[in-house]
């Protein structure tokens, strides 16, 4: 079979056809800023540095992921709140600095972003790479979510889980709140760059089950996620890429529920955390949507090439022949320091181990 | 109410986060003479133990737990001015508890700080995302036995060995205990820290080990 190329590989993935090897998608954020000399705080303060340094490690190792811009402390900067970029040693994320809710009157006082004239906060750095990303043929990605791990990142983060408990009504304003700007995020991105060329990205660490309980998940998280995936699907935006983040195996039967309620043609990439075994995504998921392996992170840092092309070929066998397709992938970020070869060793196995032919 | 049931009281009304439950305990205790430190010790320490426990088991989970120690600090408010001097005869050992530099994921230090706190350690909270030399100015500046890190990221991680350096030229009379989801008891035997705690009831058993040898 003839070479395809990186583009046509994902295009044939999202036809539900066979590629001619499963596509890598490293879930490289601030690696790319890592090995393109660019700083890791640029990456995230500037979407065009973040735009390039993503685009040119792309190229240099000839993987399937597409320039993207997100963060899990997404939310507070939006809502009137600061963060702080990663210039510090050893940062790696942007980090909340002032939480913009810190008591229940500031949830009632508290404006949801609109997308009219400046876009919020990180939304306006998340647009320059979407545009740049669209101007070129590829997905504009669009962070919306989750709501949940948002909404406990704009309000500081203990008293917002004892809230929970405590004030579940102020709790659901708050949510309803945060959804409604992501709602605006969505409808700004479809409206620009029109629905077919969108991708949310949806997800985050904080619904985790190290965290939160099945139920308190039903009751806080599921709402929201349903309300954002609804609209989604009215915009008409054919994929999401959805990354429930660390253990959250608790809580598949909700986005179980979620996939059958929406009754949607479009597909999801789900991509769990090591914690989940492959085989379990296949069985939820698998007949509908494109399962994203999920190599664990520390053990790419840390461990042998040889070490790594082991994993992910262990991750290969179990998920290639899911029946809509399979994608290499790490279960959460790829480690920012990991050197390169790591990024080798996943490429290596998908051309060794992820052949379709 | 006997001492016994209400110690078994206030261990229960912790764990169900109930804090004018426990302050009412607390304070009968007071009013019927028992001894606070055992009230604090038979009560709420044996409470938490089982929330941490049941938080292990995924029958509680964070928001659950951080009531439950809202409740616990209820009670000891109360109780703690009434210590009786010579229940502290050997001074509590002082312990620097601090995220790694670069993390800024800070639940589960609190959560080990509250255990160390209820066990009577005399805790010194430094934050997160805390600067190698404030680990070690810090553990000179209180007379730390002790020094707790914790990280929560493979790139936080690389930053807790250099503490340990920091404090074997500075202030060798502190160990250092590490902790957090990445870590394991080979990273900590590799990077020459004294203990390693999987979690929170852990921690206080490798902290007391470490500070009464
Ligand atoms: C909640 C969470 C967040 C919250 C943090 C809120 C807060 N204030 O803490 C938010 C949303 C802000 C967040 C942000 C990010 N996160 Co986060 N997050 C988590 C999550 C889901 C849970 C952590 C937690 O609180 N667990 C509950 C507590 C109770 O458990 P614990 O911390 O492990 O503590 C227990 C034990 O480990 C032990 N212990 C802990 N400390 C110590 C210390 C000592 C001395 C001892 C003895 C014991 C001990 O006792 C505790 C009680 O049992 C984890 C996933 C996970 N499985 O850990 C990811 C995780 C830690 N996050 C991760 C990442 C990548 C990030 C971001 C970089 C994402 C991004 N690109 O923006 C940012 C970080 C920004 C920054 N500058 O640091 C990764 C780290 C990957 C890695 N290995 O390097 C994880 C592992 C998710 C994943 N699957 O990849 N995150």
């Amino acid at each position: 079979m003839a070479r395809m190329t990186s583009p046509e590989r994902m295009g044939a993935v999202m036809m539900g056809e066979k590629p001619d090897r499963i596509p890598v998608v490293p879930f490289i954020l601030g690696y790319a800023a890592q090995i393109t000399g660019v700083s890791i705080g640029d990456l995230y303060a500037d979407g065009d540095k973040c735009f390039e340094a993503m685009f040119n490690s792309m190229r240099l190792h000839g993987y399937e992921q597409t320039p993207m811009y997100g963060y899990a402390s997404l939310g507070p900067w939006e809502f009137g709140g600061e963060v702080m970029f990663p210039y510090g040693k050893g940062h790696s994320a942007p980090s909340v600095t002032k939480h913009p809710v810190m008591s229940i009157e500031d949830i009632e006082n508290l404006e949801v972003p609109t997308f009219e004239k400046e876009l919020p906060g990180g939304f306006k750095e998340a647009d320059k790479v979407a545009k740049r990303c669209v101007a070129m043929g590829m997905p504009a990605t669009i962070q919306t979510g989750s709501t949940f791990t948002a909404s406990s990142v704009v309000a500081e983060t203990s008293l917002f889980l004892k809230w929970i408990f405590k004030e579940p009504k102020a709790v659901h304003m708050l949510l309803d709140k945060v959804s409604d700007m992501f709602v605006n995020a969505l409808e700004y991105f479809a409206e620009t760059y029109g629905p077919e060329h969108c991708m949310p990205f949806d997800g985050g660490p904080v619904e985790a089950n190290t965290i939160l309980s099945p139920k308190q998940f039903k009751e806080f998280a599921y709402p929201y996620m349903e309300k954002l995936h609804k609209k989604i699907k009215e915009l008409g935006m054919p994929a999401v890429l959805m990354h429930p983040c660390a253990d959250q195996n608790m809580n598949i039967p909700y986005y179980v529920e979620l996939r059958k309620k929406l009754n949607w043609e479009g597909r999801y990439f789900w991509l769990f955390g090591p914690e989940t075994p492959i085989q379990d995504q296949i069985d939820n998921f698998g007949d509908h949507d494109i399962i994203c392996g999920n190599v664990d992170p520390p053990s790419i840092q840390y461990k042998s090439y040889e070490d790594v092309v082991r994993l992910c070929k262990e991750n290969i066998e179990a998920g290639k022949d899911s029946p809509n397709g399979f994608v290499l992938a790490p279960g959460c970020e790829f480690p920012p320091l990991a050197p390169p070869i790591k990024v080798m060793a996943m490429m290596d196995a998908a051309e060794k181990y992820g052949r379709y032919d | 109410m006997d001492k016994e049931t209400l110690f078994k009281k206030l261990a229960a009304a912790v764990i169900d986060g109930d804090e004018d439950e426990t302050a009412r305990l607390a304070q009968e205790a007071l009013d019927t003479g028992i001894d606070p430190y055992d009230a604090i010790m038979q009560g709420c320490n044996k409470g938490m133990a089982e929330v941490s426990d049941k938080y292990e088991a995924k029958e509680m989970f964070v928001p659950e737990i951080l009531l439950s120690a809202d409740a616990m600090y209820a009670a000891i408010d109360i109780l703690r001015p009434h210590l009786k001097v010579d229940d502290t005869v050997a001074k509590p050992a002082t312990v620097i508890i601090g995220v790694a530099q670069g993390d800024i994921h800070d639940i589960g230090k609190n959560l080990v700080k509250m255990m160390l706190d209820v066990a009577g350690f005399n805790i010194i909270d430094v934050g997160r995302d805390v600067p190698v030399e404030t680990f070690v100015e810090k553990a000179i500046e209180h007379n730390a036995k002790l020094v707790a890190i914790s990280a929560l990221m493979t790139t936080s991680m690389m930053n807790m060995e250099p503490v340990i350096e920091g404090l074997k030229e500075k202030h060798s009379g502190a160990k250092t205990i590490v902790g957090g989801a990445p870590i394991s008891q080979d990273f900590a035997d590799s990077i020459g820290a004294a203990g390693y705690g999987k979690d929170a009831v852990a921690a206080v058993r490798v902290a007391k080990k470490l500070t009464e040898a």
